[in-house]
């Protein structure tokens, strides 16, 4: 109150009687027709934020009519029958191309966590930032994913498939991913050991305990969320890719069972662009398309979900 | 930095809006939809009308699969394209006729359809397969005539009924995407009555069957037309079925009947307008 | 007495053996980070390896300079030039549809958007980055392709159609790159320029984006890596055909449209020109990486 006093008296507002506070006009307001007039006034700056309304109301807009277009296609075309354990002709059931695709996600996740996982811890917790090593690792992690998926299709065909003779085979996608997935994991648990405030580590090191000791039951723990939100971004990854899958997962069109780690067998996404590229079941394609959606959007909710609780534990 | 930056943007842009304004309506006004190279419809397609592969007219557009052919007809007015009579869509594009007979099942298989071709299926010369064998068997019996005579014509005369023979295991077939849809009902009409068998059917194009099954990552490929002299050098082959090809038009087009002639002249680029092949399109 | 002499050696005994572990897992994060560099080396090899005959064959000239791309005629002709170009114009095509979009809306995020907003407006572009290429694609070709048809004439299948789709596409990046560059610039320099006077705009544009100029080139140069990588959706909806367009209502062939139209057939010289087509992408992308790291380096 006195405070609001003082700033009434430097107003000059204050009569030496009773304040009416409500009659106090704040000086940094603007009301809209102050707004206007400083627009009208300024051309320029009004046209500039005319665009950047328009850009934004065009990104809203052409989200919503993706949207809006996938669903309206799509929703109509669901059935119970797409979510029956077999696939086959007549039901276009999504569950074995939906386990194809975590089978995969599975096991280049099992190859890639270990290795991104480690290489962030060294290059957090052992080297120093100005070593010409590290440079090269960074360099060699920024050029894996910058490489873009028909590369690591043309190269998975190439040397998995061909060199190491697995044949098309949701092992040989499995490896690929996985090398697609190392910038990714490394990024994301990189970020997390440095979001560890120091003094855990002075902490532990003063209690005696090893290096060793610090990252794996001190750091590790703490940047469990960063690393499970790079897990669950590797996720998504995969469930996306089309180019790298094609040539080394292969494409069968009928979907008819899980495949065996030395067996064909293609994910979601190659499903679907079997089905949309061959044509006659163009409607059961775009409900594929909105499950697939879904899937993407839960998976993504997560990891932005476990990504803000690591960033609420620390700040 | 910045000012040559500025600069490279600002002559990227004034390309791009020169191009723009340049190259408008300059080309005539036949949309010609062809498919790529591998596709063994293309293959077939343009031997049958008497097209080397680089006679294709400049510009045509090369779509990837059939669905893309289908949906770019049914979408610009003024294009046409052509897909495996076993992939037709009445209900989205219109067919024309060929040289005056329609594009039908019953016209390919008393030949008076000039656009047909084989569907082959081929494996590695020399290799054996107990289970492929089988299922040959099974394509070309009393059963899998039903399954292939609902769309396509089947060429084998007096079928046997095929009895199981109690296999196991897993068969890959891989290739033309204008098999795959009848390969997957035949796949599956086998798995009924083979419990213990998985047949994986991966959709590609001829080319990529053919190569894959002489490699032999695959045990049987799918090709949508005859094997070329360098692929049976390598492969053993037979045909399941026979197919027609299907010249589509948009719904709009006024024209029903383009002759072989007529049709080499569009793919070759001879023909740029639809008034060349005496086709005037109803004023607006 | 004793005692303690035998616990002292068995601490020495324990600290060596603990030294040994430190020491093996320390050689073990080494080479995860060694794993990093392999990877890039095995692409690299096997890449350039089966890239070499098509290049010594063909001559490297020739290939980037030719003009017909005829591979299954009985002289074949390989000359990616048609393609090469065909990525450039798609990629200018998409960055001049994407970049300035995306900047403004990432500039609306940062400084304009209520946050009530912001919660919806966030996980939206989000979605958008998450949805898969493919689904892009088809959109593309059902929605995007027929509305240039009737506009521009021939198939709509253009550099006009794929630019628009691809400039769609890299909005995510762009917008959530360049909006943390924003907010990562100090909050003073905006009060500073307002308090002198300028404009909200002026502050945002003159002020705000020149101070997160390496993070803003970053957003673009990323979205251009995307953009020239893009296969399943461009093929879609760039028509193929492996010439040189006349306008953006014609149809071209992108670098990786022709590997993903003919790698699986393509068999001796062919096969081996289009993996030469996948090495040329991938200098594309080393000299992108390395532009980043440029720009990151001077930013520091």
């Amino acid at each position: 109150m006195a405070e609001r006093v003082k700033i009434a008296r430097a107003c000059g507002t204050e009569t030496g009687e009773e304040t009416d506070i409500s009659q106090i006009v704040p000086i940094n307001r603007q009301s809209w027709k102050d707004k206007l007039r400083a627009y009208t006034n300024k051309p320029f700056s009004m046209a500039a934020m005319l665009l950047v309304m328009i850009a934004a109301a065009i990104t809203v807009g052409v989200v919503l009519w993706i949207l809006v277009y996938t669903l309206l296609k799509g929703i109509p075309n669901l059935r119970w029958s797409m979510f029956e354990w077999k696939w086959t002709s007549s039901n276009f059931s999504v569950i074995p191309a939906l386990f194809n695709t975590l089978i995969i996600a599975g096991l280049s996740l099992l190859m890639a966590v270990p290795v991104g996982v480690f290489a962030a811890i060294f290059m957090v917790e052992y080297a120093k930032s100005t070593n010409v090593f590290v440079k090269i690792v960074r360099m060699a992690a920024e050029t894996l994913s910058g490489i873009p998926s028909i590369v690591y299709g043309i190269f998975g065909r190439i040397f998995f498939v061909d060199f190491l003779g697995m044949g098309y085979s949701l092992m040989a996608g499995s490896l690929t991913m996985a090398i697609m997935m190392l910038p990714l994991i490394m990024r994301t648990t990189e970020e997390a050991l440095l979001a560890v405030p120091d003094s855990f580590r002075e902490g532990s090191f003063a209690l005696g305990a090893g290096k060793l000791r610090t990252i794996f039951v001190i750091l590790l723990p703490a940047a469990m969320s960063g690393i499970i939100s790079g897990i669950i971004l590797g996720l998504g990854r995969v469930m996306g890719e089309t180019a790298a899958l094609i040539y080394t997962a292969g494409a069968p069109v009928n979907a008819s069972s899980i495949a065996g780690l030395g067996q064909p067998g293609c994910t979601l996404t190659v499903y679907l662009y079997t089905m949309m590229t061959e044509g006659m079941h163009v409607g059961e394609a775009w409900a594929t398309a909105v499950v697939l959606i879904v899937l993407v959007v839960l998976i993504n909710g997560a990891a932005e979900f476990v990504g803000n609780k690591l960033k609420k534990e620390y700040n | 930095m910045k000012k040559i930056l500025m600069a490279a943007a600002s002559a990227v842009l004034a390309c791009g809006i020169g191009f723009a304004a340049v190259g408008c309506g300059t080309n005539g006004d036949i949309v010609v939809i062809s498919r790529e190279s591998g596709s063994g419809t293309r293959g077939a397609f343009m031997e049958l009308i008497g097209l080397e592969d680089n006679e294709l007219v400049a510009g045509a557009d090369e779509a990837n699969s059939t669905d893309v052919v289908t949906s770019s007809v049914e979408d610009a007015e003024k294009a046409i394209g052509y897909i495996s009579l076993g992939s037709l869509d009445t209900s989205r594009v219109k067919a024309v006729q060929v040289d005056g007979v329609d594009a039908s099942v019953a016209n390919v298989k008393n030949d008076t359809y000039k656009l047909s071709r084989p569907f082959n299926v081929a494996w590695k010369k020399g290799s054996t397969n107990e289970l492929r064998d089988d299922f040959l068997k099974y394509v070309a019996s009393e059963q899998a005539q039903t399954i292939i005579s609902a769309d396509y014509i089947f060429n084998v005369e007096d079928a046997e009924t095929y009895t199981p023979a109690e296999l196991s295991g897993t068969l890959t077939i891989g290739g033309s995407s204008s098999v795959t849809k009848l390969m997957q009902a035949l796949a599956e009409g086998y798995m009924e009555l083979n419990d213990g068998v998985t047949i994986t059917v991966t959709q590609s194009d001829s080319g990529t069957g053919m190569t894959d099954a002489a490699s032999g990552s695959i045990d049987l490929g799918m090709a949508s037309r005859a094997l070329k002299d360098s692929e049976k050098e390598k492969l053993e082959s037979t045909a399941i079925a026979l197919d027609g090809i299907a010249v589509i038009v948009n719904k709009e087009n006024p024209c029903t009947n383009l002759t072989v002639e007529q049709l080499k002249k569009i793919y070759n680029g001879e023909a740029k307008n639809w008034s060349d092949v005496d086709v005037t399109f109803p004023e607006k | 007495m004793a005692e303690k002499v035998v616990s002292g050696a068995e601490t020495l005994k324990r600290r060596q053996k603990a030294d040994v572990k430190e020491l093996l897992m320390k050689i073990i994060f080494i080479i995860a980070a060694v794993a990093f560099i392999a990877a890039v080396a095995v692409i690299c090899i096997f890449i350039f390896a089966q890239a070499y005959p098509a290049i010594r064959e063909i001559g490297l000239f020739q290939f980037l300079f030719g003009t017909h791309w005829w591979p299954t005629i009985d002289e074949p002709q390989f000359g990616i030039a048609p393609m090469i170009v065909g990525s450039c114009y798609v990629t200018a095509g998409a960055l001049v549809i994407g970049v300035p979009i995306g900047l403004l809306t990432a500039a609306f995020m940062a400084f304009y958007c209520p946050k009530g907003i912001y919660k919806v407006m966030k996980p939206a572009t989000n979605i958008l980055a998450g949805i898969p290429s493919i689904v892009y694609g088809y959109f593309g070709l059902r929605v995007i392709v027929p509305m240039i048809a009737d506009i521009g004439g021939g198939s709509g299948k253009s550099i006009l159609a794929a630019s628009v789709v691809l400039g769609i596409m890299i909005l995510p990046t762009i917008i959530s790159v360049s909006e943390n560059a924003l907010r990562a610039v100090p909050k003073n320099y905006f009060e500073g320029a307002v308090a002198l006077g300028a404009t909200k705009e002026r502050a945002i544009f003159r002020t705000m984006f020149p101070a997160a100029k390496s993070g803003v080139m970053t957003s673009v140069i990323l979205g251009l890596g995307r953009v020239i990588g893009e296969t399943m959706a461009v093929v879609m909806i760039c028509g193929n055909s492996a010439v040189f367009p006349d306008s953006i209502f014609d149809g071209v062939r992108t670098m990786t449209a022709n590997i993903v139209l003919e790698l699986g057939y393509a068999e001796g010289l062919h096969r081996s020109a289009l993996i030469a087509t996948a090495a040329v992408l991938f200098v594309f992308i080393l000299i992108i990486t390395l532009l980043v790291s440029l720009i990151r380096k001077k930013a520091k």
